[in-house]
């Protein structure tokens, strides 16, 4: 098999769930409105604190929190999906490799997170951050986080998801599994983000040091999970 | 049956060896001394809170080992084998926190302490855990094997983390070796936590063995029953 056609495969497969997308528009409208009730949901935890302390403070963990269990939503119906309509076994049949598949999956589950998470997060400073401090320092820095994280969230979610799909407890198998495995990449995540958001001296070494875990764990947990999904896939 | 046999003596010297450990504890190691002079009685649980971590870490090992080999063979023995190696995990793993518990409730005036090694080790507990809730949710025989392998490796990955962050992070978990001058153990304390280690260590290996041939007993059981039935 060429490069070339293994390249083509990823694509076909990566379409096909984009072209799905935009017909049904299910997965980010779903993901969207699930982040937009948490942040109702964090006003109502919120309302009695006041105004008189720093909602920067905790930002960077209310965000995390929202898109950790947003993702989780959007990576069980990117299964849900395939294996109602008998789309897997249609893709197992088909003389595709199995990393081709884990790939185009993977691409396809980050390319709906950051969509959703970029959309996102200005509203949550809409609704949050009015009126009161700026960032600290440049907010791609923010974007550098959200990529980073949504890396390994999306890819080892690929490989928890096709699991899980195939469990009794589907969704809430999937949280058992996903957040105790995350708990690095996140609590690296929200230290990046807090560093980005508050800003000052030394929090840019802060930032890149937090990133580092970030990059480490993705690279790790990434080829731990591609390395898997061949077994995993199509048992 | 060779295998039974070094179970079984496992188990015994194990026994042995941390009951000779208690005593030792508390009648020949030297007690630890704080800075004002009182005597730090509670440092005592040392020598049972190390060794139970220590050998939940290795066992461990042996769920990812075992997944490996799983993978690569599909031999449904070294699932069983993983499986086993995740309960005796899970085994030392709560007393594990248990003991750490009730240390830190006297040494830190705290119960809990969101601390890095803490934190990870608890992380660690809800991987084992979750390992178990996985197979219970999986019906069919071969996918759940192959769900609980691919789960545990990754599992497994939060147990270096875990014995290494006090290295890598400031944390306040006491580090007793290779950590700077503080440091280190006079003879008759790591001779005493060596007497411990190595005991449950062998408590281990004979609880793994054991509930290894329970299990087998069990299938054979299984098999002779359908077999009858037929």
């Amino acid at each position: 098999m060429t490069q070339s056609s293994s390249w083509r495969q990823f694509k076909a497969i990566l379409r096909k769930d984009l072209v799905m997308e935009l017909r049904t528009k299910e997965m980010v409208t779903s993901m969207g409105l699930y982040a937009l009730l948490t942040m109702v949901v964090y006003q109502i935890a919120l309302a009695e604190a006041g105004d008189n302390f720093d909602v920067r403070l905790v930002m960077p963990g209310l965000i995390w929190v929202a898109f950790i269990f947003m993702s989780m939503l959007g990576l069980n119906r990117s299964f849900v999906h395939e294996q109602d309509q008998g789309c897997i076994d249609a893709l197992l049949l088909s003389p595709v490799d199995r990393p081709v598949i884990f790939f185009a999956k993977f691409a396809g589950n980050l390319l709906f997170l950051l969509v959703v998470e970029f959309l996102s997060l200005p509203v949550f400073s809409f609704l949050f951050l009015q009126g009161r401090e700026g960032f600290g320092n440049p907010i791609w820095l923010v974007a550098v986080v959200l990529f980073g994280a949504s890396v390994g969230i999306s890819g080892v979610g690929t490989l928890l998801a096709t699991m899980t799909v195939n469990t009794k407890g589907k969704d809430v198998m999937l949280s058992v599994l996903f957040v105790p495995l995350m708990y690095p990449l996140l609590r690296a995540a929200v230290g990046a983000t807090f560093a980005a958001v508050i800003g000052g001296p030394g929090t840019v070494e802060t930032f890149w040091a937090f990133m580092m875990w970030v990059a480490g764990y993705d690279v790790i947990m990434v080829l731990a999970a591609y390395g898997l999904y061949e077994f995993v896939v199509g048992v | 049956m060779k295998r039974n046999r070094l179970a079984e003596i496992m188990l015994g010297l194990g026994g042995i060896l941390t009951s000779a450990a208690f005593f030792m504890t508390f009648f020949w190691a030297p007690a630890t001394v704080y800075p004002d002079g009182r005597v730090d009685f509670a440092q005592k649980i040392f020598y049972f809170h190390v060794p139970v971590a220590e050998a939940s870490f290795l066992v461990f090992f042996f769920t990812a080992f075992y997944s490996i080999r799983f993978l690569m063979t599909r031999k449904r023995i070294y699932d069983t084998k993983a499986r086993i190696a995740t309960e005796v995990t899970l085994f030392f793993v709560l007393l594990t926190m248990a003991t750490g518990i009730l240390w830190t409730r006297v040494e830190w005036n705290v119960w809990w302490q969101w601390e890095p090694r803490l934190t990870t080790y608890f992380i660690l507990t809800l991987l084992v855990i979750a390992y178990f809730v996985l197979r219970n949710s999986v019906e069919d025989e071969e996918k759940r094997a192959v769900y609980a392998a691919a789960f545990g490796i990754l599992a497994f990955i939060d147990a270096p983390i875990s014995f290494f962050i006090t290295r890598w992070l400031n944390s306040i978990h006491p580090i007793v070796f290779g950590g700077g001058e503080s440091s280190g153990l006079e003879p008759p304390m790591l001779i005493t936590f060596i007497v411990a280690q190595v005991g449950m260590l062998m408590l281990g290996y004979a609880f793994y063995q054991l509930r290894l041939r329970e299990e087998e007993l069990n299938e054979r059981l299984e098999a002779l029953k359908i077999e009858l039935g037929d």
